[in-house]
């Protein structure tokens, strides 16, 4: 059974690592998180669903959809719910945390209008192949699954690193003001930031939907609070501690569930981020705090 | 001054017609009455209030039909939640002046109305709340909800005796109170039936993901699975199980037993044995009209919270025609009397606390639908 | 005295009960500390009233009295090792912190009952409508129906722990811890330079936060008559940030405000509920952008000061 729980940690380890990217994004350029961002994830999933369950369409369509639909979701919300914050003087980070609450609230219940409460069957074509290595037995989704999240993972951070708009990017999450300065057009960097950092939210949602083969219009506010706590116990702002984050709480949660209460799942989650804070407050990789970041 | 004498006039005159319209009723033949319904519209157990509410709309548009008793229904959102489901109370019995409530969806709400009905004396009936305590609240609440309390030994006697069940594993959702209180009877009737419990596993609502729970469930290779969960999460926990290659028995409790978890778990759902009041495909003429309606009304088979709902509503005008009046204190009396109704749950009365007195049935999904388990 | 609805007292009365709540959040944010974890000190004094008057037969007010100082006491524990985190950092700490207490208010079944919650509280109203009975007395003799005294009672205890909670508070405001709050707010640093005791008047703010959000947590408790882990959940704690954060974050009639019209509003528009969480959602982010220090803003009282005698009521 070790194996066995072992991947479904992996599993569920890469997924959150995927949610919490998007939040770390955004929180490193824009210093603000994005309470809607669980909401975002969860449209995508369903976007997902539509058009593989009810248009029959295969799997890449789904995601490309997905993308698609999370990207301009981000994209309004920048636009309509962040930008005007910025330019107003005296408008605190309240503002921007409250401003995406409003909207969390808002998707939540639209998405309740539209797809109703129940939980939604997610088919993927190739849900039932499995490998059975020894006495473990490996579904081909599961190796989808950590192959696209291994992906994204190293893409991100290379694109980060090597290319142009990628540093661009990292001089904005440094210091706004000089990067603008320097040459970066910041109002550009945060659109393209929030609009990555939803899309990623999109391809988790069509994961969640292939792992799970079930989605509900709550998966989103699960998903959102576990992504803050990966962000907060990785390191806000850190690529690598939303990656580490997300797995060690997909595999924490996993393990207490096999091998201790599961009634206390949900709330590990939230004891990891009291003792992180406790202990080493700016998270396993975040940066040393100079001054109150507020 | 003025602006008060003006406002003093204007109650005055609606109190008057308010007053004559009263008088009026009481001249005609059929019996008037307004009756309160709190439902869980919006929010996410909608999906159970959705089929209470309908199935009362349903059954209000029978009985206005008939003509002997007139209804006019007043429906509240209470979201589920306790503060939303007692200012729906109030509003309802102060504000509407309803005769009698239907409702609340959920037991935690109706702990929260019950005693404020109670002590404005107004008949209240859950059609959906079977937690322990809730008819004795007080003389004026009421419930038609078969408990967990007498479906489940009848379920899991059943199975046990059948498949030769010595090993048990229990799920249960723990943070929701009906599957909890579900999960205590399940308890209490394996250790009864001296089953060995090896293990107890826990999730919460919302969760996708059972993989955790069920593997290790799968591990200690028990005989069957007691699961105590409403639908939403019961199918794709199903699901999940099945696909897992843990095939062993699932007894189910209340919230099992809806069409609804064969839609979400397919296949899988094969072999699920629940104890119900509800069976859709008896062969029983009120039954089959009563389906027959509902699908034709709203496109979906009638659940068990529809039935319940459906019943409760005709239990409420029944009594409403003995009491003879919209008088809320006679109309208790009537209620508490109910003997021996024959409604598409079967024969149903009120116990001496106000509580079911119903047989259930006991049924397992074989091909795809509910069949009687035997 | 056909005119006195039990309904809208009971409205009143969550109004009330929710500017405490505002308040409470209010206090923390005036030391510029975000706490998104008063759900969880709120069930803290609801649990504690609860269960000591259902299992130990404790009367009301020591109940109530019980909750606030256990939830004040809480605050102080989680006050202190919160002192190094800001902003964001303490807002997701303190949230956190409630969705363990909440955890444990679920899986802790043989203190709390678990989901299913601890049903039949003695309600405050009943209570003393029995209370007055056993003397001699009787609602008819002033006009009211029994409902309507039981529903005009809550309302005005409510009232007076409302205007007790809001008139300390003004005071404090104008004192010298209130002036500290405020310099700690503006600028941390500056304050602790200017000898001002930080991590005192921190932690202060923080269980003086904590124990109103228990105080209301108990009366809810003894109104509703049945409390549940369910009653607390985040959604919770960004209705209470939201009273604040809406009403006016920069004044104590801001959160009462903000509670007022946040409670009356839904209540008033069940016509379109369907619809409710979604004006809600759209609401919060409108108001962001065009007044986030919320409606009530100290440049609106001086507005309303000035012009005085004309304003009606």
């Amino acid at each position: 059974m070790f194996l066995e729980q072992l991947i479904n940690g992996i599993t569920l380890g890469s997924i959150y690592a995927i949610v919490a990217l998007g939040y770390t994004l955004v929180f490193g350029v824009l210093d603000i998180i994005n309470m809607a961002h669980g909401e975002i994830f969860m449209f995508g999933a369903f976007v997902g669903l539509l058009i593989v369950s009810k248009a029959g369409a295969p799997l890449p369509v789904a995601f490309l959809g997905a993308i698609v639909v999370t990207a301009a979701m981000g994209l309004l919300l920048e636009r309509f719910a962040l930008r005007p914050l910025r330019t107003r003087p005296g408008a605190s980070h309240l503002a921007s945390l409250i401003s995406t609450i409003g909207v969390s609230i808002l998707l939540e219940n639209v998405a309740h209008k539209i797809f109703g409460s129940g939980n939604h069957l997610f088919e993927t074509p190739f849900a039932e192949i499995s490998f059975t290595i020894g006495p473990v037995t490996v579904y081909l989704v599961q190796v989808v699954i950590l192959l696209i999240s291994l992906f994204l993972m190293v893409g991100l951070s290379l694109w980060l690193s090597r290319t142009r708009a990628g540093k661009a990017l990292r001089a904005a999450a440094e210091n706004l003001e000089t990067a603008g300065l320097l040459g970066v057009d910041t109002n550009r960097m945060i659109t393209a930031t929030v609009v990555i950092a939803s899309a990623m939210g999109g391809i988790a949602g069509v994961l969640v939907g292939m792992a799970f083969n079930y989605i509900n219009n709550q998966i989103g506010l699960s998903m959102g609070l576990k992504g803050l706590a990966i962000i907060i116990f990785g390191g806000m702002g850190s690529v690598y501690g939303a990656m580490a984050g997300g797995l060690i709480l997909g595999l924490s949660e996993t393990f207490v569930v096999a091998y201790g209460s599961s009634g206390y799942r949900d709330a590990i989650a939230f004891v990891a981020i009291i003792v992180i804070l406790l202990i080493k407050p700016q998270g396993l990789f975040g940066q040393a705090p100079a001054e109150a970041r507020r | 001054m003025k602006r008060n004498v003006r406002l003093f006039a204007v109650v005055a005159c609606a109190l008057f017609a308010f007053v004559f319209m009263g008088a009026e009723n009481a001249k005609g033949e059929a019996i008037k009455a307004k009756i309160g319904v709190i439902s869980y519209i919006t929010g996410q157990g909608a999906a159970y209030g959705e089929a209470i509410t309908n199935s009362i709309k349903l059954a209000r548009d029978e009985v206005n039909a008939k003509g002997e008793v007139l209804i006019d229904l007043k429906i509240e959102d209470s979201s589920g939640k306790q503060e939303q489901a007692l200012a729906a109370a109030q509003k309802l019995i102060n504000s509407e002046k309803v005769v009698a409530i239907i409702g609340p969806t959920l037991s935690n709400e109706m702990f929260a109305a019950g005693p404020e009905a109670n002590a404005s004396g107004v008949p209240i009936m859950g059609t959906s709340t079977t937690a322990k305590g809730i008819p004795q609240i007080g003389k004026f609440v009421f419930r038609n909800a078969l408990p967990e309390s007498q479906a489940i030994p009848a379920a899991a006697g059943q199975a046990v005796k059948k498949y030769n069940i010595k090993k048990v594993a229990l799920l249960y959702g723990n943070d929701d109170a009906f599957t909890k209180s579900g999960f205590d009877t399940m308890k209490e009737v394996a250790e009864k039936l001296k089953l060995n419990i090896v293990t107890i596993q826990e999730f919460q609502k919302g969760q996708a993901d059972y993989k955790a729970q069920l593997t290790k469930i799968a591990s200690l290779k028990p005989d069957a699975v007691f699961c105590s969960a409403l639908y939403n999460e019961g199918g794709v926990i199903l699901a999940q199980a099945r696909k897992m290659g843990l095939k062993v028995p699932f007894v189910g409790g209340n919230g099992f037993n809806s069409p609804k978890v064969i839609e979400i778990a397919k296949d899988a759902a094969e072999g699920l044995i629940v104890a119900t009041p509800w069976f859709g495909e008896k062969k029983d003429p009120k039954v089959q009209s009563f389906v027959a309606k509902y699908e034709k009304a709203y496109g979906k088979k009638p659940d068990q919270f529809a039935a319940q709902a459906y019943d409760a509503f005709h239990i409420m005008t029944n009594a409403l025609k003995a009491a003879g009046t919209a008088d809320r204190a006679k109309l208790r009396d009537a209620l508490a009397a109910t003997k021996n109704f024959q409604g598409v749950l079967g024969q149903f009365s009120f116990d001496a606390e106000r509580d079911v007195v119903m047989a259930p049935n006991v049924l397992i999904v074989k091909g795809g639908k509910f069949t009687i388990f035997n | 005295m056909e005119w006195l609805n039990p309904y809208h007292l009971q409205v009143a009365s969550f109004v009330l009960i929710n500017a405490i709540l505002g308040v409470s959040i209010y206090v923390t944010l005036s030391t510029g500390q975000l706490s998104l974890g008063n759900a969880g000190f709120m069930s803290v004094g609801a649990y504690t009233a609860a269960l000591l008057s259902t299992q130990h037969q404790v009367p009301i007010p020591v109940g109530i009295l019980a909750g606030s100082l256990l939830a004040g006491a809480a605050g102080i524990l989680v006050g202190i090792p919160s002192l190094r985190l800001s902003g964001v950092y303490l807002a997701i700490a303190t949230l956190g912190f409630g969705e363990v207490i909440r955890a444990v208010l679920i899986n802790w079944e043989s203190l709390t009952g678990g989901a299913v919650g601890v049903p039949a509280i003695p309600q405050m109203g009943r209570v003393t409508l029995v209370w007055a009975r056993d003397r001699g007395f009787s609602p008819e003799s002033l006009g009211l129906q029994s409902n309507q005294f039981i529903s005009l009672t809550v309302f005005l205890i409510l009232l007076l722990g409302t205007i007790l909670t809001v008139a300390f508070f003004l005071r404090l405001s104008r004192s010298r811890v209130g002036r500290a709050y405020a310099a700690i707010r503006l600028d941390e640093s500056a304050a602790s330079a200017a000898g001002i005791p930080i991590t005192y008047y921190k932690v202060l703010a923080f269980s003086q936060g904590a124990l109103l959000s228990g105080f209301a947590g108990a009366l809810f408790a003894h109104s509703t008559s049945f409390v549940s882990p369910g009653d607390f959940t985040y959604h919770r704690a960004v209705e209470i940030l939201v009273f604040a954060v809406f009403g006016g974050s920069l004044h104590i009639y801001g959160p009462v405000f903000g509670a007022a019209f946040l409670t009356v509003v839904p209540e008033a528009l069940r016509a379109v509920s369907d619809y409710r969480y979604i004006l809600y959602g759209i609401l919060l982010v409108l108001m962001m952008v065009f007044r986030p220090q919320g409606v009530i803003d100290p440049a609106l009282l001086r507005r309303f000061r000035r012009s005085g005698k004309g304003t009606p009521a």
